[in-house]
């Protein structure tokens, strides 16, 4: 029991990070059809961002708000800008391939200009174990459970609460409805891109101090987010945070209880299982398709 | 196609039974590696350039392919029933990967494919008792055709070179048949074909057992000229870069995959240079083109071959009549 | 002798929306008959509960006696029905050519049969026939994609006719065309009628389409049918005119 609940409060902590990267995939997709293969690269890169800037002496909050910055300036202004527009004319599948391309450019770019060795990164807090219904819980998963809990609502409230956030999900669910009601359909698909450089950000700033910064850490996130996004429901920000959810809890569960040569399969089968048989996912709505 | 004539078509098939002989041992094993995933190439070509079936799984049918080989020939096997038991093993199991494209498509199955090709990785490395996992097999051996042993590099070349030329021929007299036809009209537009009687179900699995079967085969190539494979070989890795070979050389183009495939191994080789950074040179490369011309290379040809300004009607037609080899 | 299609209290609803309520209707050997009505009036769900593309709720579609409810439309397609669609449904990448041998090649002989015969099929003769029918000779090896609106409108009715079919389902064939090409068009239809004995459906909106065309014509509204007669007869029709005008 004791051991279960340490899994579920790191199942969580994980799987809200997860969340959070999937909730920016959707996003993209939702606002601009961009499928993102690079979303797994884009978690992994600002970690490095965070540890240049440490290198040139920033200390760690100033560093972690310049990884944040330059996220959200590469990875949504200079992403959208330069690769999404001219692309996107083109339709779904040459983005897909121009994002996987980015991702082998991103993921070789550090591995030649930073390192190829896992880098040690500064975590949120001192290591400390917290003793709770006489289980040891360490204090990181709580912090990065309460960060990524606090970025979720944060970003709920701002897409529900605001004026802003509803004109967001018009253009989302609908553009061309949306730009007849007079909302400025492209400013908002940017906002959109540039909240997915502040997630993608914030995720990494949670997941790097656990495994370590990497070049190749974006293969199994980027993978994380697919499915959670599509466990959720491809086109649901809320199914995007259930779906991360499922997916962090199931990881660590089935890393303890199953055999864990086989653990990578779990998440994928799943995956086959939701598409097959619910392919609008646990929360989605059926994409209509026209005759 | 049409518009490169024979004569390109020629230099081409000069150059293919030429180079081996002019080549440095590396150089006919490079051009060996063209032939093997060119035709693995071409079955993506098939699924997701002509049927429109977007596939991220052929990188998994060539480990397949390449797999049965290995442990069937190991196991005393002759190579030529095992290379096409591996090509028929994978024409079933693609088969049944072509169902979930009956229920979804687009994003979703590319997911589901990309889903199947880590799988079918996870049981190459945990099922040791049958494939020996990570530490791989060595030294598969190459077949001897007619008596002539295929040990030489170069002996080696010309049979991939042959069944590539062979698979090939197989491939064009397809596209021309109406399962030609049918398969570009499952792309553009399966509502339509269905209205017109075709059983857009079952040409779409058939589009993918196709595809998938050519993987299979290249696999079947794969592992003697190699002569060690291990799961890492086989993983999403080589499934993008298929695809990016068909997408660069040009999607649904019959040449694009020679070309793409051609690209994707020479560059590394030209680009010794550049060392690490080859891969970042390719990535741009492929950014570049894609945002550039999305039609790939063979795309990019025909839009410099297009007259800007086309001549007076009759001599135009006179032109392409003669240009158009049919 | 039995009717080619045979409509049996036919419904279809959405949700809590009837967008087709109990319709019946026979259709006869060379009869061309017309569907008009308002927007929004059923016309097209009708089309496709018939078609096979969406189930009805209730009732029965039959083709020459034979029950097709449920049908795939590429089993109802061999069995002689025939569409064309409402927007423009050619294969844009494909010549005129093979656009028209691929809406026949399905008729012929087996898969096995479609991979090692000839690459038309055994179809090159009957398309340049119907190409040059269709007046289209000149854009033969054109992909379709660059012709004309009108002139993939008429490719688009020329494939629905190449596999010789029993019944010809037209889905707004006359929509967007202009008057030329319309009259082309219309013309066409007539003469292929009058040669080959086919038999057709129409929906349209365009009534001069429909009163020119037409033997026979079906008024729908709000999913139910308000009147049948002969095209004059109907244009006279105060319910009609009350369903076109009223609100």
């Amino acid at each position: 029991m004791a051991s279960f609940i340490q899994l579920m409060v790191s199942g969580l902590a994980t799987g809200a990070i997860y969340a959070l990267i999937a909730i920016g995939f959707t996003l993209l997709w939702q606002t601009s059809q961009t499928i993102n293969f690079a979303q797994g690269e884009f978690v992994m890169l600002p970690a490095f961002f965070v540890l240049a800037a440490m290198n040139m002496g920033a200390p760690y909050w100033l560093a972690a708000l310049i990884g944040i910055a330059l996220s959200v300036v590469i990875l949504g202004v200079l992403f959208k800008a330069v690769i999404v527009d001219p692309m996107i004319r083109h339709g779904v599948l040459p983005l897909v391939i121009t994002t996987i391309a980015l991702s082998l450019f991103l993921k070789e770019s550090v591995k030649d200009f930073y390192s190829s060795q896992a880098q040690p990164f500064p975590a949120l807090v001192a290591p400390r174990d917290l003793h709770f219904l006489g289980a040891v819980v360490s204090l990181q998963s709580i912090v990065v459970l309460a960060v990524a809990v606090a970025t979720v609502i944060g970003l709920h409230l701002l897409l529900n609460k605001t004026r802003l956030g509803r004109c967001m999900q018009a253009t989302a669910q609908n553009p061309t409805v949306a730009r007849i009601l007079g909302i400025p359909v492209g400013r908002m698909v940017l906002y959109t891109f540039l909240i997915n450089g502040a997630l993608v950000a914030i995720a990494s700033l949670l997941i790097s101090p656990i495994y370590l910064a990497k070049f190749t850490n974006g293969e199994a996130l980027g993978m994380a987010a697919f499915i959670a996004a599509i466990i959720g429901g491809f086109n649901q920000v809320r199914g995007a945070i259930l779906g991360g959810i499922i997916l962090g809890v199931l990881d660590n569960l089935s890393a303890a209880y199953l055999s864990s040569s086989y653990r990578g399969a779990f998440p994928l089968v799943i995956l086959i299982a939701v598409i097959l048989f619910r392919p609008q996912g646990l929360l989605g709505r059926v994409e209509e398709r026209a005759v | 196609m049409k518009r490169f004539g024979p004569l390109s078509v020629a230099v081409a098939a000069a150059a293919a039974i030429g180079l081996p002989f002019l080549l440095k041992p590396f150089g006919v094993y490079l051009i060996s590696m063209w032939a093997v995933l060119t035709i693995a190439a071409i079955g993506l070509n098939l699924t997701l350039g002509y049927a429109g079936q977007v596939s991220m799984a052929q990188g998994a049918f060539v480990g397949i392919g390449a797999y049965t080989v290995a442990l069937l020939t190991a196991a005393g096997w002759p190579f030529f029933p095992a290379f096409i038991l591996g090509g028929a093993l994978c024409f079933v199991i693609g088969w049944l990967l072509g169902y979930p494209a009956l229920r979804v498509q687009h994003h979703y199955l590319a997911f589901v494919t990309l889903a199947f090709n880590t799988l079918v990785f996870l049981v190459l490395r945990n099922e040791e008792w049958l494939t020996r996992g990570s530490y791989g097999i060595a030294g598969t051996d190459r077949p001897s055709l007619f008596g002539l042993s295929t040990d030489n590099a170069r002996v080696f070349y010309f049979l991939c070179l042959a069944i590539l030329i062979l698979l090939s021929a197989a491939t064009w007299w397809m596209l021309r048949s109406p399962w030609g036809r049918a398969f570009v009209a499952l792309r553009e537009n399966p509502i339509r074909a269905l209205s017109l009687g075709l059983d857009t179900r079952r040409y779409t699995l058939m589009a993918f057992a196709l595809g998938s079967t050519l993987g299979g085969l290249a696999g079947g190539l794969y592992a003697p000229l190699v002569q060690f494979i291990e799961p890492g070989s086989f993983s999403l890795n080589l499934s993008f870069n298929l695809l990016l070979m068909v997408i660069v050389g040009g999607s649904g183009r019959f040449f694009g995959p020679f070309v793409g495939a051609l690209i994707a191994v020479l560059l590394p080789e030209w680009m010794r240079v550049a060392e690490g950074y080859y891969l970042i040179i390719y990535a741009m490369l492929v950014m570049v083109l894609m945002v550039f011309c999305p039609s790939g290379v063979i795309g990019l040809f025909e839009k410099a071959m297009k007259p800007k300004k086309p001549p007076a009607a009759p001599a135009a037609a006179a032109i392409k009549a003669e240009a158009t080899p049919q | 002798m039995t009717a080619v299609l045979e409509v049996n209290n036919l419904s279809k609803r959405f949700g809590g929306i009837v967008a087709v309520d109990n319709v019946s209707f026979t259709v006869n050997d060379g009869d061309i008959l017309g569907i008009i009505g308002p927007n929004g009036s059923g016309k097209s769900t009708l089309f496709n509960c018939v078609l096979g593309q969406l189930l009805p709720s209730e009732g029965s579609v039959r083709i020459d006696g034979q029950e097709s409810t449920g049908m795939r439309p590429c089993d109802l397609n061999r069995l002689g029905v025939s569409r064309t669609f409402q927007l423009l449904q050619v294969f844009p990448q494909l010549s005129v050519r093979d656009n028209l041998i691929l809406a026949g090649q399905e008729h012929q002989g087996s898969m096995a049969s479609r991979l090692f015969g000839r690459p038309d099929a055994g179809l090159g003769d009957a398309a340049d026939q119907m190409i040059e029918f269709f007046r289209l000779t000149h854009l033969s090896d054109e992909q379709a994609g660059m012709l004309s609106y009108g002139q993939q409108k008429l490719l688009d009715a020329a494939m629905a006719f190449m596999a010789g079919p029993r019944l010809v389902l037209l889905d707004e064939p006359a929509g967007g065309v202009n008057l030329t090409m319309l009259g082309l068009l219309r013309e066409r239809l007539q003469a292929y009628h009058a040669e080959r004995k086919a038999t057709f459906v129409v929906i349209e909106d365009q009534m001069e389409f429909v009163m020119a065309l037409c033997t026979r014509v079906l008024v729908l509204a709000e999913g139910k049918i308000i009147a049948e007669g002969a095209p004059e007869e109907v244009r006279r029709n105060p319910a009609v005119i009350e369903a076109y005008l009223g609100h």
